[in-house]
């Protein structure tokens, strides 16, 4: 039977500039591709329907390469096609460039019921509207991660500790877009969800940490592993439960529970790294030399 | 006798929520409350008594905005609002009176245009011609004329027949307000059809004139209707109609509309137009002229014609004699039995006051009544899967089965509990609020994980008194990682981000059922289970 060991890091091993490289770098790499990808493509990221407007249809499959039929029965070549296994069914998007995408669904709607093809769903965005989304929720997780932030400060009332929470929570963050990018996933209200639930899973192992190294007794590296133990233990119970709901929500193509399980998989992954490196590293610093100076 | 009770509060709150939550669950009392033309069986949703949304049930959701200007802060100097109505569309080209509202009250002065063809430009430039200052111009209408229109289309989706529709003005974080329209089972050309059009319905009378076809608007406006009958379909021919009452019933010294139609029917000379049956009207749509001298009747809605016809010789005789005026019955006939539908529909309901603009700034979603039971069964397998993916963690974690199992039923309680709270206040459940439970049972387990490795460090626990001074420690990091939950999801309840605000509530909800609820219920067992050994 497997046995889930935690590891135990020798942090004396390593000077806190050796630990704090990797998670910066990692940091740094992040940021530099979403950059890229807003010099690029003029966004941060893959925007999905609800952040650019458009139609997306559900095709269901009744037998006979629907695929070859929705490349060719639509007046407009579909933007994406994207087929889900267990359902047979068939995620059409069109992006909408034009002003009247009601007008395109119902078009559109139109084409498939006369190619015979069955449509179980329509979703219809138009592209005002769907800015006004994008800057909804830009605001609302700058809204978030500043309160959090507020509140991690109230919480411990020194700075060096909350900065580390409040550093680790925003490469939490920004590491997943940066992987959705690369993964070609598109961002979605649901990953916004998942984005905030980051905010509010990625503090929990920060928080434990720096409590049992500023509250509690005991020295510096027992403080550490006792926190790494539980939190640990914490995260990739969090993350067997997304790895899961991402990979049966893929096959069913419930979209929605899709994308929230991979982007917390990711930022949990990214947790684990910041916390156990950045956050101690600097914990370290504070409690053998920040504190003293 | 209080003594076993005082004890053991943490582990009978719990049994106490669990219960309250069975209840909401199951018991008849709670059942989801019937819409009209809805009976009990429809209402209820498989065996409990939860209600589903409309991405787990089918249906459609349409989100619009209202198409208008208005002009805020308007200084009215002491004139009837009706004048500076009057005033504002007389600088409007082509724009009815109907089209030009105000509102005057205490909060809001405002007057607004609710024509989809006039542009801010030309708004403002008529509030600046009409002479009244103001403040300044906003796309949108009043608040008065959203809450009527909100009422008219809950009044259009009722007399439209389809059950447990739903209304909501909705704000963006740009304080634009939207119309969020919700019907269960219904597809979107249905939904979309009776949205999309004001509804407008009235009767002219196009005669003929030295120069060509003239056309008398308005003769019977949809206010003066009453009395409005279902849409019929005569036996040997499609021709359907709507029988309708005309209103005869006017203030002191002023003519009723049934009286005013029968005068201007007069008027045009329908008597002597029409003496036999073989006298026809012969208008013609595409032209919009005449055939033959005879008047006709023209039935239109939102300004399109869509139907003309003539006068029974009888009904001539006695609108002539003046007679026709007391009963004032009446039939709007079309050639289609759906055109008459429409009618009795928009009669009924009313005319919407403003344009729902789902083309330009609104979305549209349908999801067919199999998606969404596909959806149900996918994401009740998912949940349950990711649940048995975190006992397993557990498991494999502690080994222990003493400390695991609690561990798991007590993250399993919360979920329950907050399926039963919204069973209780009938919220929908969509997939975002699965989405919401499943993260519930991650931060559930999570703070159950500190709570075990804390009470469990430094030995065993051989005292109430040591057990209790751990499991308080354990609380000061749960407590402080919940705050930052709620913290973090509290934007996404108040702000318009789709069905994401279903998330927020139940994560939030789930938190703070956890720290107040379950996880010290949790404490408690563990305690007995660690202490009696």
């Amino acid at each position: 039977m497997v046995e889930i060991e935690v590891p135990e890091v020798n942090y004396t091993e390593y000077s806190n500039r050796q630990l704090v490289a990797i998670p910066l770098a990692v940091l740094v790499l992040a940021l530099a591709i979403i950059l890229g990808w807003y010099l690029v493509t003029g966004a941060p990221a893959n925007l999905g329907l609800a952040f650019t407007g458009g139609v997306e249809l559900r095709i269901a499959d009744d037998g006979g390469n629907v695929e070859e039929r929705i490349e060719t029965e639509f007046d407009r070549q579909p933007d994406s096609i994207r087929s889900i296994p267990a359902d047979d069914v068939y995620v059409v998007t069109f992006r909408a460039a034009e002003e009247d995408p009601e007008g395109l669904a119902e078009e559109l709607g139109q084409q498939a019921d006369d190619a015979d093809l069955t449509t179980t769903a329509v979703d219809q965005v138009s592209p005002s509207f769907a800015g006004d989304t994008a800057r909804t929720a830009i605001f609302g997780v700058a809204l978030a991660f500043l309160g959090m932030s507020v509140l991690v400060f109230a919480l411990f009332r020194t700075f060096v500790p909350s900065i580390a929470v409040v550093a680790s929570a925003f490469s939490d963050l920004v590491i997943p877009v940066a992987v959705m990018n690369l993964l070609g996933i598109q961002m979605t209200l649901g990953t916004i969800a998942a984005l905030l639930m980051i905010i509010g899973y990625s503090v929990d192992s920060d928080i434990l940490l720096n409590n049992s190294v500023l509250r509690r007794t005991g020295g510096f590296y027992e403080s550490v592993s006792r926190a790494t133990r539980t939190g640990v233990t914490m995260t990739l119970t969090s993350m067997a439960a997304m790895i899961v709901m991402a990979v049966v929500a893929t096959v069913f193509g419930v979209d929605l529970l899709r994308n929230i399980g991979i982007i917390l998989t990711v930022g949990l992954c990214a947790d684990l790294m910041n916390t156990y490196l950045l956050n101690v590293s600097l914990l370290r610093w504070y409690k053998f030399e920040g504190v003293t100076r | 006798m209080l003594e076993p009770i005082k004890k053991n509060w943490r582990i009978l709150l719990l049994v106490v929520v669990v219960a309250g939550a069975s209840i909401a669950l199951f018991a008849p009392q709670f059942a989801p409350e019937t819409a009209p033309g809805e009976n009990q069986s429809d209402a209820q949703q498989g065996i409990t008594n939860l209600q589903y949304g409309l991405d787990l049930e089918g249906g459609t959701r349409v989100r619009a905005p209202l198409q208008g200007y208005t002009a805020t802060g308007v200084d009215f100097a002491g004139d009837d609002p009706a004048a500076v109505e009057r005033a504002v569309a007389d600088e409007l080209d082509g724009v009815q009176l109907r089209d030009v509202g105000s509102s005057f009250g205490e909060d809001e002065q405002a007057v607004e245009v609710t024509d989809p063809s006039v542009s801010e430009d030309e708004f403002r430039a008529a509030m600046d011609a009409s002479g009244y200052e103001y403040e300044g111009i906003r796309p949108g209408v009043t608040a008065e004329t959203r809450d009527l229109t909100q009422s008219i289309i809950e009044g259009k989706i009722n007399e439209a027949g389809l059950s447990g529709g739903s209304v909501q003005q909705v704000q963006s974080l740009t304080g634009e307000y939207y119309m969020l329209v919700e019907v269960p089972g219904e597809d979107r050309s249905n939904v979309v059809s009776l949205l999309q059009d004001r509804g407008t319905v009235q009767i002219d009378i196009a005669y003929p004139s030295e120069n060509g076809t003239a056309v008398e608007e308005g003769v019977l406006i949809q206010d003066d209707f009453e009395n409005i009958g279902t849409a019929s379909q005569r036996e040997t021919s499609t021709i359907s109609y709507v029988p309708v009452t005309v209103r005869n019933t006017a203030s002191d010294g002023q003519q009723s509309p049934a009286e005013g139609f029968q005068q201007a029917v007069v008027d045009r000379g329908f008597a002597s137009a029409y003496q036999s049956e073989a006298d026809r009207c012969e208008y013609d749509p595409e032209t919009g002229e005449l055939g033959n001298s005879n008047p006709c009747l023209l039935l239109t809605v939102d300004g399109e014609v869509v139907n003309s016809f003539g006068m029974d010789p009888g009904l001539a005789d006695s609108m002539e004699s003046g007679s026709w005026a007391e009963q004032a019955n009446f039939q709007l006939t079309t050639s289609e039995f759906s055109t008459a539908q429409e009618i009795s529909i928009n009669l009924r309901a009313g005319a919407l006051p403003a344009e729902l603009d789902i083309s330009g700034e609104g979305t549209s979603s349908t999801i067919s009544a199999a998606q969404g039971e596909n959806y149900k069964n996918y994401s009740l397998v998912t949940g349950i899967l990711a649940v048995f993916a975190v006992a397993g963690m557990v498991f494999l974690r502690y080994r222990e089965p003493a400390v695991a199992l609690p561990m798991i039923v007590t993250a399993l309680a919360e979920v329950y509990a907050l399926l039963g709270f919204a069973a209780l206040v009938s919220y929908p459940i969509e997939l975002a609020v699965i989405a919401g439970f499943i993260a519930v049972v991650g931060t559930g387990v999570d703070d159950l994980v500190i709570i075990a490795d804390e009470v469990m460090s430094e030995g065993d626990v051989n005292s109430r008194k040591v057990f209790d001074s751990r499991f308080r420690r354990a609380f000061w990091v749960i407590g402080a990682a919940a705050a930052t939950t709620i913290v973090a999801m509290s934007p996404l309840m108040v702000l318009s981000l789709g069905d994401l605000s279903g998330f927020a509530i139940f994560t939030i909800l789930g938190v703070l059922i956890g720290v107040l609820i379950t996880r010290p219920a949790y404490g408690e067992i563990l305690r007995r289970l660690l202490t009696i050994r």
